[in-house]
């Protein structure tokens, strides 16, 4: 029997997993960008089981929501990156220290 | 038929049972696309030959008709050659990535009145779902490869699929909106007005309908969209270092695709398994008794056809006018047809619209 | 143990067996078909939650579409990898101490005895005729209805900006303009021009001089 803990249990070592992604591989902003995501799908996998499991339709229009906005966030940020290493050469987060574009 | 099936399987345990069937449905699927995968090479060559006024492949068997078998043996037996620089791995999962969602797609596709493998609610969304990840064998084969060629083919063919699919969508957002269900059956039923074949799609949707196919065609990297392949400038494309079964792994990915593409357009514009004389005076009763499954074939055909005409007529479009069509002008087209197909869905106009739930 | 119990375990493994790829391989290229993989496998997991129109949606746009532009952008930029890499092995214990603690407190929240069996147990499945894209598409055009709308607008700043961002015009590169070309008449291609026919010099002809042309270069 798959309860709710199960699945809230396992978005909560998805979003670990990813935060913890953060830590070791803070030098590379497209792996940061790829660990938002899966935070955002740890997020999201919270919000369809709480809508299965109350029953009420609207915490998936919310995850609908998120998806829109994380769709539009990775291609802006990704533009950014691209934008950035056309200037710099790098994507390094350590020589990114100048304010100056 | 799954009567026969279930009396065979009947000394099963109920999930064995269930599995056999299930893999019975999908091999009496697979056998007959596989084959006509082949037989669409041999169909293709000939076709063109004769448009070029040649006779195409005739050695190989009666008339050639043995060809696309020696092919397949040929290619079954060539080495596979892997470039020394290439990521092995991903080089030898790109071509399975391509095949297998062009293979995939199919469980949703009905040939007749229920005759479907799988037969979902959100149909059409799991279709172009599906379809969207044959892009990652393409990027993944040119990238693999590790050769300026295949990398130029990679980029060019993603960037142009991933664009086709925007004004494929919305073509389809507009089916999606006349027969007010996303499942394929019931898509076709909606078309089902009885004016034969005045009733389907094609007609209130007519620009969704050309852009739909167009669409199909530079989704699939046919010619004219082959800029992927490319054989003049950029000698083979993202494929270029693959041989033997890996090329034909490929091959066989673009054909399915290529059926697959026709498959859909007549299910979703022209009436799928519907007689197209179909509550029609004379002719109607007249042809009631040709199975819905010989008309989706037929339909399925001209489709194919015209893919190939299509080929032998065009020459390959330049990259930037492939952007151009797709983002300046199939996207807003759609877009203006949509609202016009709103309209039309509201004021519920024609033998078309206002008979579904609306 | 029951279909459901072995596809969530099945798909929940894959989904986190991908996501530690994704953070620790060191190839760009491996991390980003990681993440397709941890959106399949969770895309899997929302049909087992009756999801089934968002569970599309996402590999229609996340696989489909954002993981194919993150692909595109890591084969693109040419990423020293040693560089990028160091700190990799000096942050590994900060990063599992950091995600233990993490699953431990967030455990104690979400365990099983406050979403568990009682309260959030059996729910009863819908039937064959439950169609979610419906549900959900209610609910979209009614009560949320101006969340959607500011949703499209999210959209359009999202294009608008990404275009503005990346388009870029190098001085001196030759561009085609297709919507001129395409729009061109016979007319504007060539000029026929008429002169009196010129007496020929009994001098031999200058012969393959790259004179001066009469069209005009266009």
């Amino acid at each position: 029997m798959i309860v709710l803990s199960d699945y809230l249990i396992l978005a909560a070592i998805l979003f670990a997993l990813s935060v913890a992604g953060i830590f070791i591989n803070r030098k590379n902003v497209l792996i940061l960008l790829m660990c938002i995501e899966l935070m955002l799908l740890a997020v999201n996998i919270n919000f369809v089981a709480f809508s299965h499991f109350l029953n009420d339709i609207a915490g998936q229009v919310f995850v609908f929501f998120i998806l829109t906005v994380a769709a539009a966030e990775a291609a802006i940020g990704l533009a950014i990156l691209v934008v950035l290493f056309r200037n710099r050469r790098t994507i390094n987060v350590e020589d990114l220290g100048s304010l100056k574009g | 038929m799954i009567e026969l099936a279930y009396t065979v399987t009947a000394w099963m345990p109920g999930w064995m049972q269930a599995i056999a069937i299930i893999l019975m449905k999908i091999s009496l699927l697979m056998m007959p696309l596989l084959l006509g995968v082949a037989y669409l090479t041999f169909a293709e060559r000939k076709i063109i030959g004769y448009m070029q006024v040649r006779v195409g492949p005739n050695r190989v068997g009666p008339r050639g008709w043995l060809q696309p078998i020696a092919d397949s043996l040929k290619l079954m037996f060539k080495e596979i050659v892997i470039p020394s620089s290439a990521n092995r791995f991903l080089f030898l999962l790109s071509p399975l990535l391509a095949f297998a969602p062009a293979l995939a797609a199919w469980a949703v596709i009905p040939f007749d009145d229920h005759l479907v493998i799988a037969d979902i609610n959100a149909g059409l969304l799991y279709v172009l779902a599906i379809t969207s990840l044959g892009v990652y064998g393409i990027i993944l084969a040119g990238w693999a490869s590790n050769s300026k060629y295949a990398f130029l083919g990679a980029i060019r063919s993603g960037a142009q699929m991933v664009s086709y699919e925007i004004a494929m969508g919305f073509a389809l957002v507009g089916v999606i909106m006349a027969a007010g269900s996303l499942n394929l059956g019931q898509i076709v039923q909606a078309q089902a007005t009885g004016l034969g074949l005045f009733s389907w799609f094609w007609l209130p949707l007519l620009p969704l309908f050309v852009i739909y196919f167009i669409s199909g065609v530079a989704e699939t990297n046919r010619a004219p969209f082959d800029v992927a392949e490319g054989e003049s400038e950029i000698v083979a494309g993202f494929h270029v270092d693959y041989s033997g079964m890996a090329f034909a792994v490929f091959f066989l990915a673009e054909y399915a695709n290529m059926i697959l593409i026709a498959a859909l357009a007549s299910l979703l514009f022209l009436g799928g398994w519907l007689s197209p004389f179909d509550g029609l005076p004379v002719l109607g009763p007249l042809f009631d008794w040709v199975p819905g499954i010989v008309w989706m074939l037929a339909k399925m055909s001209f489709f194919l056809l015209l893919f190939l005409w299509l080929r032998a007529t065009f020459p390959r479009y330049r990259y930037d006018q492939i952007m151009r069509l797709g983002w300046k002008v199939f996207i807003p087209l759609t877009l203006v047809w949509i609202m016009v197909t709103g309209v039309l869905v509201v004021g519920e106009v024609g033998p078309w619209f206002g008979h579904g739930e609306g | 143990m029951g279909i459901e119990k072995f596809l969530f375990y099945f798909f929940a493994a894959i989904l986190l067996v991908a996501a530690t790829l994704v953070i620790t391989v060191r190839n760009p290229v491996r991390a980003a078909l990681s993440l397709v993989l941890a959106f399949f496998a969770s895309a899997a997991l929302w049909m087992l939650l009756e999801a089934e129109f968002l569970a599309l949606v996402l590999v229609l746009v996340y696989v489909g579409a954002v993981m194919v532009l993150f692909l595109f952008v890591v084969m693109m930029i040419d990423i020293d990898l040693a560089q990028v890499k160091e700190g990799f092995s000096r942050m590994l214990p900060a990063g599992i101490a950091v995600a233990v603690g993490l699953v431990v407190v967030m455990a104690v929240v979400v365990g099983p005895e406050h979403f568990g069996l009682e309260g959030f147990g059996e729910v009863p499945r819908h039937g064959a005729d439950y169609n979610n894209t419906r549900e959900l598409g209610m609910a979209l055009f009614t009560t949320f209805v101006y969340p959607f709308e500011l949703a499209a607008l999210i959209l359009l700043v999202a294009i608008v900006a990404a275009i503005a961002l990346t388009l870029r015009r190098r001085p001196g590169t030759r561009h085609q303009n297709p919507a001129e070309q395409v729009a061109v008449n016979a007319a504007e291609r060539v000029r026929v021009v008429k002169m009196a026919a010129e007496p020929r010099d009994d001098a031999p002809v200058p012969t393959a001089e790259p004179g001066e042309s009469k069209e005009e270069p266009r």
